[in-house]
């Protein structure tokens, strides 16, 4: 398994939690990515990266009224500055000996704990598993962009899946969308919407 | 009620009531300031010569700027940077003695940075602290002073700036916030020998860095000097009056911002002078301390600073225009805030929060009980101040 390290906990609560990491950490995750931490009892919780901040401070404000800055300054900015890069995760799922569970974590994960980005095993194991419970715990994220964080989720699952070799899951996941959604027009119409926007060829999929 | 508002409001309406008029004769001095600059610009051996009868014969502690070879008009444009270039910048910071805290120790923090001209890689900082304790909190003359502590501090920024020079590529350009001139005891105090210690020891950093041909520069942000002007004031009393120069301050109120503000366009240098001043005897030769003007602002808006630097950097064209390059290309960095970037950086590198303080207090204070030491306690003042605020009843 090859582990990712992207950054270390800043905050953290049942449903989601903040990492925190150096601007030159940043070049992995991307928004909807899937990461993972570890707990000292062994569980594995799992999360979805939903949003991406760089934060300004008062040099860097600074900086922006020059003519061109240099690129020795943008460096010393981006690598020694304590430049404040968070990402928020939202709480998705765990692993307990062994067993993915798609519930809410038993506990949150502790500060300074690593968070890594889950590779292409881990990705399909935990999403692979079980019939897409975590779905319930995005689309109750009121707040979030649920139809863009399901479009990057599923776009990254399904390359995933079809490197293993599995060419029916995105199928099945949007048709669990279609079920879950069903009383939720406004929401299902976006999720669709942006969902055919990321992978026009779902349209094509048999079976959909 | 922490501040009466209503007698400041009185005194502040009185102190706006008298602006205009001191607005007024200040503009005045001013002008008058200016027309003395040009009618003595190039009479530098006659200023020259005046100043030294005035330190010989009636103020040995005259304190005022020396004219040297450029007349005191002069301009000089921005230089072209150099092709290459190591630039090193310090900053310092120190946690005082604080009798009123729960354990008795001092904390020197000093930041360099340092990057190469025209390389893409990032500037490398470099901290280093010094914990004083125990017997290191007294000097002959009692215990630690705040004035003893930034003398140390400054003597540490220049240390760490010589050890950096000494390992970086050539040529080397550094400086540090503030006047080069450190400042100490007087004689008769309990700390001139503290004062006299440190300052020989700073003066062989200073060699060092001479003997590495290393630009030196020590920088004076929004300077309220006004060694140039009292220059002007020296000229302007008559040789009869001399004796009272002391007393005599006709241009008192101008500085030398003032006279170069206008005088200086963007980029430019004003000309290089000498420190005449009681503490710039103990520096000399190639060691003694001079000054220059240099406006870092926009076209439009002016921003003054004062370069001081010793004189084998003046001695040296190629040296002293690298110094206006650089440091001119480090306020431009900034944009709209004219200040040299190393040296925010520095001084981000080496400032010590009151939270950092508070975590050294506590590392002691646990390092003392583990080893079953008995440590103090907070004052009964302080604890009063630490308590918290009102709170509010919420159900």
């Amino acid at each position: 398994m090859r582990t990712i390290e992207i950054g270390r906990l800043l905050r953290a609560g049942t449903s989601g939690f903040v990492v925190g990491c150096r601007v030159s950490q940043l070049n992995t995750p991307s928004f909807g990515s899937l990461v993972s931490v570890s707990l000292e009892d062994g569980c594995q919780i799992y999360g979805l990266i939903h949003d991406i901040r760089i934060d300004d401070d008062g040099l860097v404000r600074q900086l922006i009224t020059a003519e061109g800055v240099d690129e020795a300054i943008i460096a010393d900015n981006r690598v020694n500055r304590n430049v404040p890069l968070e990402m928020s995760v939202l709480a998705v799922g765990y692993r307990q000996n062994g067993k993915v569970s798609h519930l809410l974590p038993p506990r949150p994960p502790l500060c300074l704990d690593v968070i890594y980005l889950c590779d292409d095993e881990e990705l399909c194991g935990f999403t692979g598993s079980g019939r897409y419970g975590y779905f319930r715990h995005i689309l109750r994220a009121a707040e979030l962009p649920v139809g863009e964080l399901l479009a990057a989720h599923l776009l990254q699952a399904q390359a995933a899946h079809q490197r293993a070799g599995d060419y029916e899951w995105a199928i099945s996941a949007t048709k669990e969308l279609i079920v879950l959604l069903r009383d939720d027009y406004p929401t299902l119409m976006t999720a669709i919407s942006t969902l055919g926007d990321a992978i026009p060829e779902i349209w094509d999929m048999k079976g959909l | 009620m922490a501040l009466d508002f209503q007698q400041v409001r009185e005194q502040v309406r009185q102190l706006g009531e008298n602006a205009p008029q001191r607005e007024q004769r200040l503009k005045e001095l001013r002008d008058q300031a200016h027309e003395l600059l040009q009618q003595n610009a190039h009479d530098l051996d006659r200023l020259r010569a005046k100043v030294q009868r005035v330190v010989q014969q009636h103020d040995p502690s005259l304190r005022c700027a020396l004219p040297v070879q450029e007349p005191l008009t002069a301009h000089f444009a921005l230089p072209a940077l150099p092709e290459r270039a190591t630039i090193l910048a310090a900053d310092g910071s120190q946690i005082g003695l604080d009798r009123h805290a729960e354990t008795d120790y001092c904390l020197i923090n000093v930041g360099a940075i340092q990057m190469r001209l025209a390389s893409p890689e990032p500037p490398k900082p470099t901290v280093s602290c010094r914990l004083l304790y125990d017997e290191q909190l007294y000097t002959p003359s009692g215990t630690i002073t705040d004035a003893t502590l930034a003398l140390m501090r400054d003597l540490n920024e220049r240390t760490i700036l010589a050890r950096l020079a000494a390992q970086a590529e050539p040529p080397v350009v550094t400086f540090t916030d503030g006047p080069m001139e450190l400042w100490g005891g007087k004689d008769g105090d309990g700390e001139a020998s503290e004062f006299q210690k440190s300052l020989q020891e700073y003066l062989g950093v200073l060699a060092q860095l001479c003997d590495l041909q290393a630009a030196t520069a020590g920088y004076v942000d929004k300077p309220g000097a006004n060694l140039v002007v009292r220059l002007l004031e020296v000229g302007l009393v008559p040789e009869a009056e001399l004796a009272e120069i002391r007393r005599r301050r006709p241009l008192r109120g101008v500085t030398d911002a003032d006279l170069y503000r206008e005088l200086l366009g963007s980029g430019e240098r004003s000309p290089v002078y000498a420190l005449q001043s009681q503490s710039a005897r103990n520096y000399t030769q190639a060691l003694a301390l001079h000054f220059f003007y240099l406006n870092v602002g926009r076209p439009g808006k002016p921003w003054l600073a004062r370069v001081e630097v010793p004189a084998w950097v003046v001695d040296s064209r190629e040296m002293l225009d690298g110094l206006h390059a650089v440091l001119v290309s480090q306020c431009r960095t900034m944009g709209s805030r004219p200040y040299p970037y190393l040296l925010h950086r520095a001084h981000e590198t080496a400032v010590v929060s009151l939270q950092e303080k508070e975590q050294v207090t506590q590392m002691i204070a646990l390092e003392l009980r583990r080893r079953g030491v008995q440590i103090g306690e907070v004052s009964q003042k302080q604890a009063m101040k630490q308590t918290a605020g009102r709170t509010s009843y919420k159900g």
